[in-house]
């Protein structure tokens, strides 16, 4: 076994602190990564997350890795020592009842398979048949199929692929989960199964570009799958295209005031800024206004890396989510919109615990366009 | 301290449409996923927390069908030294006694000072294994177990009653204590440790190896006879209040409001 | 076919609801039979328990006895088989509670006989006597046959069957059967009560009660939100309590508290008897559940097939608008 000092590049650490400086959660959490990356140095180094529960706060933003100057890889540090808690099988009752949910039905979410098309029984959604071949792939994602708050935006953006009368499938119960969760939640072996058997369903139906509902699933199968198809995007920008090449047209127009929130693993991890914005200031009567922190500076609503099924624990500070629903309160925005399920439901809730009930609406971007159609 | 844990795979019906098979021996096991029967797994979990308190082997057994050594693989991964899995045609369509019998010829071979199970089957609901084990065994027994406290040559055990009352017993070891949901908090088993598992040994064992005639295991060799399967007749049951959340939930609301609740 | 024998179940001095449940079931199998229907009483002082009994049992056999002070499977088993082995009753009905799951499987070894556990229905067919079981959560039956045997065990179902009045002035027979000390292998130390929490169930008349359908504990404000709407209380199936979500108190079940509220709604609980057992006399009893096929809908009066995340939101705001 490497150290974790050789694992993830540590000695290279001089303890300049860029790290944590740029880190979302320091400030919230008890996590100071940088001390992490010292105390795996110096020794002796913790077994894992167990014996450091603030790795769970992470939210894998990657600011930290970014960050560095010296190349460490603080962030693949925590997933690590994650990764040696479950190893040992010392996890969180939560987090354990999400990973074998994946390892058993496919989704984290405790569902049944058979139970993942659910969302889309009114609807007239095309499941590609055994060995179908598929141009174009809607990968609809765990989130969207199962949670009710999200099965809204899936039958948005069925409504908006209607509208554009695109040639689409999706796999239907055959789709599993994607795994990019998992892997932050240091379940390797877990998400190598599931890279596994997506990539076997993927070959059997010769795709060639896949549109994925939630940047999580874009981010894994386009970064971390190794080719499953020619082109992998996220819906804003699947509908950007759209736009642009007339496809798909807003006729309707949406008296709102708006603004956007970037979810980290479309903008951060992926640069894609404009293509949600443009798809946002193509619909009539929309008034928008980005926030102060934005795009690159976008602020985490600490919903990723796993942190679904985290328990709060040991938390200081305000959640970052209500510092962001209050930051769009005050901005004079009656409407903030998101691309993500994980900030969808996080921010929704912060609606609620920040005391902005009434105040704001959270929409998905799917939604909001669907509404100018 | 050598335990013993009696370990069923059992499939996941809990949001599942279950259908009973054609030829009506069973049920339609096709898309139905398999777990470890879940009082099983806490009284592995029990059995892994003893061991690591005290030392010892923590054998797993289980008799089913091939799929089964999944279950066994993922104990393994937990912490369980090793595996036995009672493997023969002639243990099908076996009941509570069969069952039983064939883990008494297989357990009592070992050296073992306490068999745990988990309390009831969450497939066929017997609830009967444990104790009948225990009386072929010839030792003591307790059922319902929520809390656990390993004595000298003898453990201390609360079994769960009716109404949340606790009956608290002292039994001599070796013993067979069927483990009760909640006693504690089971542990995650890694897909590596399951697939380092997979390497590993599972000692199978045919009913020859055992001692056992054929007539003595399987359907031959229970005690009672399935005699059919059927669907519970549709009871009166509730008036659904249908449509939308929103329009059930009016509906029920002016229910509620008639009765005087709202 | 012979008797019908019934084991009678009590603690501190009172019979148990499911003797008399089991009683009135067996005098239906020993008219068909043609037989009759014999209880078993052991413990200690337990004299107008056996007179309580003979109103509904042609037959008492009493052991009145020290060594009876408190269950032990290890003192009433070979005494059971004793008395078993000397009338060769067909069947022996026996509660599917925690004294009988503990008592019947080693009395089956004892004496040999097949155990059908946990039946609901128990029938005679022509000379054979066929048990009813449920399996899979309640969602397939199984008929079980005793192989003509000529001694059966079965445990059966507390609630599956309705007690009767009945005012029949049967024998009272007092046995002499020897009762053996408690061995030292398996000793009775104490009954421990469960500590009292800050809210009693059993004394509110609105309960709302959430099972593993809640998914995360995240989602409990849904369902005290909806409590404090309605002036009631939060209880819950038995996987909640494991979960740690919520105080061992405010379990609903067999294991767990009886409650008999004017309304009791229940969220993604599926319905299992051991959970019915504790709710079922409820005056108003609604379910929701995602389930169509969940057998809490057979117990219910009122039910909402749907997603409790959507519906109890509906539900919340509905009651809320019909107060303003
Ligand atoms: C000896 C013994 C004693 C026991 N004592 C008790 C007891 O006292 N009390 C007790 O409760 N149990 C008891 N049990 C456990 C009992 O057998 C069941 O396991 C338990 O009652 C099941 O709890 P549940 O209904 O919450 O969970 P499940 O059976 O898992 O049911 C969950 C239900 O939620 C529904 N659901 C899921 N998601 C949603 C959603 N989003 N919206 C709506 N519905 C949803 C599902 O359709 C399902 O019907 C005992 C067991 C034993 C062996
Ligand atoms: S930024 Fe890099 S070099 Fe600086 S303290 Fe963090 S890990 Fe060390
Ligand atoms: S990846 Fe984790 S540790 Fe690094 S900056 Fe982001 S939240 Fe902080």
């Amino acid at each position: 076994m490497p150290s974790l000092a050789d694992k993830y590049e540590l000695l290279g650490c001089i303890q300049c602190g860029r790290c944590t400086a740029g880190c979302p959660v320091s400030l919230r959490t008890y996590l100071n990564v940088r001390k992490v990356v010292y105390d795996g140095l110096i020794g002796p180094a913790p077994k894992g997350a167990h014996e450091r529960p603030e790795a769970w706060s992470c939210t894998t933003c990657a600011t930290c890795t970014e960050r560095c100057p010296k190349g460490v890889k603080p962030m693949e540090l925590l997933i690590g020592l994650r990764g040696s808690s479950i190893e040992r099988g010392k996890v969180s009752p939560t987090i354990r009842d999400a990973l074998e949910s994946t390892f058993k039905h496919g989704n984290p979410w405790g569902r049944g398979r058979e139970k993942r098309t659910e969302w889309a029984d009114e609807l007239d959604v095309p499941v590609a048949g055994d060995g179908d071949a598929v141009p174009l792939l809607w990968y609809v994602g765990c989130t969207p199929a199962y949670d009710p708050r999200c099965q809204d935006v899936a039958r948005a953006l069925v409504r908006l692929y209607e509208a554009a009368g695109v040639g689409y499938s999706t796999l239907g119960a055959a789709e599993s989960c994607c795994g990019n969760e998992v892997k932050r939640m240091g379940e390797e072996g877990l998400f190598e199964l599931l890279v596994e058997g997506n990539r076997e369903a993927f070959a059997s139906h010769s795709i060639d570009a896949v549109v994925t509902s939630s940047p999580h699933c874009m981010n894994t199968l386009l970064n971390e799958y190794g080719g499953v198809a020619d082109e992998v995007v996220h819906y804003s920008q699947y509908l950007a295209g759209l736009l642009d090449e007339g496809k798909l047209a807003f006729k309707g127009s949406v008296e709102r005031k708006v603004t956007y929130h970037d979810p980290c693993f479309l903008g951060k991890h992926n640069a894609i800024f404009d293509e949600p914005r443009s798809v946002i200031e193509r619909i009539s009567g929309v008034e928008f206004e980005d926030l102060d922190r934005s795009r690159e500076r976008a602020l985490c609503c600490e919903g990723g890396g796993g942190r679904m099924w985290v328990e709060a624990e040991d938390e200081r500070g305000e959640r970052l989510a209500d510092t962001r629903v209050k930051d769009a309160v005050e901005l004079g925005a009656d409407t903030l919109v998101t691309a993500c399920p994980f900030c969808l439901l996080t921010l929704e809730d912060a609606v609620k615990t920040s005391g902005c009930e009434g105040k704001i609406e959270i929409l998905d971007l799917a939604e909001l366009a669907a509404m100018a159609l | 301290m050598n335990i013993v844990v009696c370990v069923k795979q059992v499939p996941d019906t809990a949001e599942a449409d279950v259908r009973i098979a054609s030829d009506g021996s069973g049920i339609e096991m096709e898309g139905l996923p398999l777990q470890i029967n879940e009082s099983d797994n806490y009284a592995l979990e029990e059995a892994l927390l003893i061991k690591e308190d005290r030392d010892g082997e923590v054998t797993v057994i289980t008799l089913g069908p091939d799929s089964s050594e999944e279950v066994l693989r993922m104990c393994m991964a937990k912490g369980a030294t090793e595996a036995v899995r009672l493997a023969d045609p002639a243990f099908d369509g076996g009941d509570a006694w069969a069952t039983a019998n064939a883990l008494a010829k297989a357990i009592g071979g070992m050296e073992y000072d306490l068999v745990l199970t988990g309390c009831m089957a969450s497939d066929d609901g017997m609830t009967q294994v444990g104790v009948t084990l225990a009386e072929m065994l010839g030792v003591p027994h307790a059922t319902y177990v929520t809390e656990m406290e390993i004595g000298d040559g003898a453990v201390t055990v609360g079994r769960e009653l009716e109404g949340g009352l606790l009956e608290k017993l002292e039994i001599k070891l070796p013993a067979v204590v069927t483990i009760q949901t909640g006693i504690n908090e089971p542990r995650y088993a890694s897909i590596m440790g399951i697939a380092k598992a997979a390497k590993r040994d599972i000692d199978t064992k045919a009913a020859s190896d055992l001692g056992l005639d054929t007539a003595e295991a399987g359907k031959a060799g229970s005690k009672t006879t399935l005699l059919g399967l059927d669907y519970p007749p549709a009871g009166e049951g509730a008036e659904i209040l249908d449509g939308t959340p929103a329009e059930a939930s009016t509906k029920l609301a002016d229910v509620l409001k008639e009765k005087g609740f709202a | 076919m012979n008797d019908v024998l019934v084991l009678a179940e009590h603690l501190n001095g009172e019979l148990k609801d499911v003797t008399f449940e089991m009683l009135a079931h067996a005098r239906g199998v020993a008219d068909a039979s043609g037989t009759k229907v014999a209880a078993v009483l052991l413990g200690s002082g337990v004299g107008d328990l056996a007179e309580r009994l003979a109103q509904q049992a042609d037959e008492v056999l009493v052991r009145d006895h020290d060594g009876f002070a408190h269950y032990n499977s290890a003192v009433y088993q070979p005494v059971l088989a004793d008395v078993i082995r000397g009338r060769e009753p067909s069947v022996v009905m026996i509660g599917h509670t925690a004294f009988g799951v503990d008592l019947a499987p080693s009395l089956a070894v004892a004496l040999d006989a097949p155990l059908a556990s946990d039946v609901i229905d128990l029938a005679v067919e022509g000379s054979d006597l066929v048990g009813t079981r449920q399996t899979y959560g309640g969602k397939v039956n199984e008929r079980v046959g005793f192989g003509g045997a000529a001694i059966s065990l079965v445990t059966v179902r507390p609630a599956a069957f309705a007690p009767e009045e009945a005012s029949r002035g049967g024998s009272v027979v007092a046995l002499d059967t020897e009762v053996p000390d408690e061995p030292a292998f398996r000793r009775f130390v104490e009954y421990v009560e469960a500590a009292a929490g800050e809210v009693d169930i059993t004394k509110s008349d609105v309960v709302i009660a959430i099972g593993r359908g809640i998914k995360e504990e995240e989602n409990m404000p849904l369902i005290t939100g909806l409590a404090e709407l309605l002036g009631g209380v939060v209880a819950c199936s038995r996987p909640v309590v494991d979960a740690g979500w919520l105080p061992k108190d405010r379990q609903v079940g067999s294991s767990g508290k009886t409650v008999k509220p004017k309304l009791y709604v229940a969220i993604g609980v599926s319905g299992q008897f051991q959970h019915v057992a504790g709710m079922k006399s409820a005056e108003t009893i609604v379910a929701i559940n995602k389930d169509p096929k969940a057998p809490i809908f057979q117990a219910a009066h009122y039910g909402i097939v749907g997603d409790l995340m959507k519906v109890v939101p509906a539900l919340t705001e509905k009651i809320t608008e019909l107060r303003a």
